[in-house]
C-alpha cells in the first residue's frame, strides 16, 4: 500500500524544513553560536582524527600505492636511472653535491622567501562529496596559526588558513573553486586573478586587456597588506595555455599549480610577513638543457674517394 | 515510543559520523571516495517511515553540517538530506519488492546519493557558491555512485539488523 500520509507528519515535515532554513538564514547572517557549534565540533574530533590519521596511515599509503601503480612504475625506474647516476656521482666526485640536489624542501623556499614558518602535518583531507577542496593539518592557534595566512609547500602555494581550532587548523587549498589570488607574471610583472577549478588546473584572468602571456609564464603571489592572506612572492604556478579571443574582455589563461594537492604530507603556515618583497626571487629554475653532441657528414660526388668529416654543435 | 527510538538511533549515528570524520576523509580513495555517514543515513532512511525519514535526515544533516569541511552554510546538508530522505523513504514505504529486494536497495541508494549531492550543488548555487568545473563536477558524482554501489551491498546487513533492532521489525535484509 503506498504511503498517503498524515496531517501529523506534514507537520513533521515542514517544521524540519522550515527549521534548515532558519539555520541557514541564522548563519548567513554571520550569528556567532552557529560559529561556536563547528569551532566545538572541531575541538572535539581533532583528537580522534589525529589518532584515525595515525590508524589509517599504512592503509592509505597501500591505497595511494596502488592507485597510482602506473605512476609507481615509471617513478621506480626513473630514480633507479636517478639513483645509478648518483652513485656515479658519489663515486666520481665524493662529495655530497648530489645530496644536495635531494634536499630541496619546504624550508629552503621558506628560506629564500624569508618567511617565517610553522611546519604542520596534513591530518585529514576534506570530503570531495562537498565539493570543496580543503585539508586538516595539525597545528593550530596554539602553534600561533591563525586565519588566513598564507600556506606553502617546497613547490610553492598551497592554500590559505580558512579557520583555526586549538590544535588544528583547515586549509583551503588553491583548487577550490572558491579560492581567488592575485597573481603576478613573473619578470612581466603583468597582474590578475587566479581562481582554482577543482583540480590541479587553475584559471587566470589578467586585468588588462592589452596584456600578453604565454606558456610556461611563471606566477607568483602579488601579496596582500600585512601579507595576510597572501605574503608576495610565493611561487603558484605556470601557464599552460592562453585563450587570447578576441571576443574575451581580457585574455585568460589555464595555470598549471606547482603543488601536487593529493600527495601533500607535510606544509607550512606562513606566520609573519618577510621583512623584504622576494620579488622573483622564488621563481622555479628551469631545468638546463643538456648538449647532444652530434655529427654532420659531408659526402662529395665528384670525390673518387669520399673523406668523412666530423663537426660538433 | 518514537522518541525512545530515536534516542537508540542517536549514538549510533554520532559513532557513524565519528567514523566519517576520522577515518574515511583520511583515506584518498579514488574518484573522490564516498560519505559513509550520507550512505548510512539514506539506508536507514530507506528502511523506515517517511517521517522517520526525515527525520532521520534531519539529524544527519546537522552532523553534515557541523563538519568543518562543509562549504555551505550550517542548515544547507540538513534541508537536503530532509528532502532526499524525506524522498527514499516514501518511495520505498509500503513496496515489499523494493525493501525486501537488496538490489532494489542498493539502486536507491546510489541514486540517492546522486540525488542529495546534486540538490547540495543546486543549493550552493542558489546560495551564491562557486562550484568548479563542469568535468570535475560530473568526476565526482560518477565517482561517489561508484564508491556507494561499492560500500552500500557490504554494510546494507549491519544497518538492516541495528535498524530491525531498535525498531522492532521483523523482516531483515
Amino acid at each position: 500500500m503506498r504511503y498517503g500520509g498524515d496531517n501529523r507528519g506534514r507537520l513533521l515535515i515542514i517544521v524540519l524544513i522550515v527549521t534548515s532554513l532558519f539555520l541557514i538564514t541564522l548563519d548567513l547572517r554571520g550569528v556567532k553560536l552557529i560559529d561556536g557549534l563547528r569551532t566545538g565540533t572541531q575541538t572535539a574530533l581533532t583528537p580522534v582524527q589525529k589518532f584515525g590519521s595515525w590508524t589509517v596511515s599504512p592503509f592509505r599509503n597501500f591505497l595511494s600505492d596502488v592507485t597510482h601503480l602506473g605512476r609507481t612504475r615509471s617513478q621506480i625506474n626513473k630514480l633507479k636511472d636517478e639513483n645509478d647516476r648518483l652513485r656515479l656521482t658519489l663515486q666520481n666526485r665524493k662529495t655530497a653535491d648530489a645530496e644536495l640536489n635531494q634536499l630541496k624542501s619546504i624550508l629552503d623556499l621558506a628560506g629564500t622567501g624569508g618567511y617565517k614558518v610553522v611546519n604542520a602535518k596534513v591530518i585529514s583531507q576534506g570530503s570531495s562529496t562537498s565539493f570543496s577542496q580543503t585539508i586538516t593539518i595539525d597545528a593550530g592557534s596554539s602553534s600561533g596559526i591563525q586565519s588566513n595566512m598564507t600556506v606553502i609547500s617546497g613547490f610553492g602555494l598551497v592554500g590559505i588558513v580558512k579557520k583555526t581550532y586549538s590544535d588544528s587548523a583547515l586549509i583551503q587549498l588553491a583548487s577550490d573553486p572558491e579560492f581567488k589570488i592575485g597573481a603576478r607574471v613573473a619578470r612581466s610583472q603583468q597582474i590578475g586573478i587566479l581562481g582554482g577549478q577543482g583540480t590541479r588546473k587553475g584559471v587566470l584572468q589578467l586585468l588588462d586587456n592589452s596584456s600578453r602571456i604565454k606558456i610556461g609564464d611563471v606566477l607568483l603571489a602579488r601579496g596582500s597588506e600585512k601579507g595576510r592572506p597572501f605574503v608576495p612572492g610565493v611561487p603558484i604556478g605556470y601557464v599552460t595555455s592562453v585563450d587570447n579571443s578576441p571576443g574575451a574582455v581580457t585574455p585568460t589563461a589555464d595555470v598549471k599549480f606547482y603543488t601536487n594537492f593529493s600527495t601533500l604530507g607535510v606544509v607550512a603556515v606562513v606566520v609573519s610577513n618577510p621583512k623584504n618583497d622576494p620579488r622573483d626571487a622564488l621563481v622555479p629554475a628551469k631545468p638546463a638543457p643538456t648538449p647532444y653532441p652530434t655529427v654532420t657528414i659531408y659526402a662529395t660526388p665528384e670525390a673518387v674517394s669520399p673523406s668523412p668529416t666530423a663537426t660538433t654543435k | 515510543m518514537i522518541s525512545r527510538r530515536v534516542l537508540f538511533a542517536i549514538p549510533i549515528f554520532l559513532f557513524i559520523y565519528m567514523i566519517q570524520e576520522a577515518f574515511v576523509v583520511q583515506m584518498r580513495f579514488p574518484a573522490g571516495g564516498f560519505s559513509i555517514i550520507l550512505i548510512f543515513t539514506l539506508m536507514w532512511a530507506a528502511l523506515g517511515t517517511p517521517e522517520i525519514g526525515a527525520l532521520t535526515g534531519f539529524g544527519a544533516g546537522i552532523l553534515m553540517d557541523l563538519s568543518q569541511t562543509a562549504p555551505g552554510p550550517m542548515g544547507q546538508w540538513t534541508l537536503v538530506m530532509i528532502a532526499v530522505c524525506y524522498a527514499i523513504a516514501f518511495l520505498g514505504y509500503g513496496d515489499d519488492n523494493l525493501r525486501a529486494n537488496p538490489f532494489s536497495l542498493v539502486f536507491l541508494v546510489a541514486g540517492g546519493v546522486i540525488a542529495s549531492q546534486f540538490l547540495f550543488l543546486l543549493l550552493g548555487l542558489l546560495l551564491g557558491q562557486a562550484i568548479g568545473s563542469v568535468q570535475q563536477v560530473l568526476f565526482i558524482f560518477a565517482g561517489t555512485a561508484f564508491w556507494s554501489a561499492i560500500i552500500t551491498p557490504l554494510i546494507l546487513p549491519v544497518v538492516s539488523a541495528i535498524h530491525s533492532e531498535i525498531f522492532g521489525t521483523k523482516n531483515r535484509i
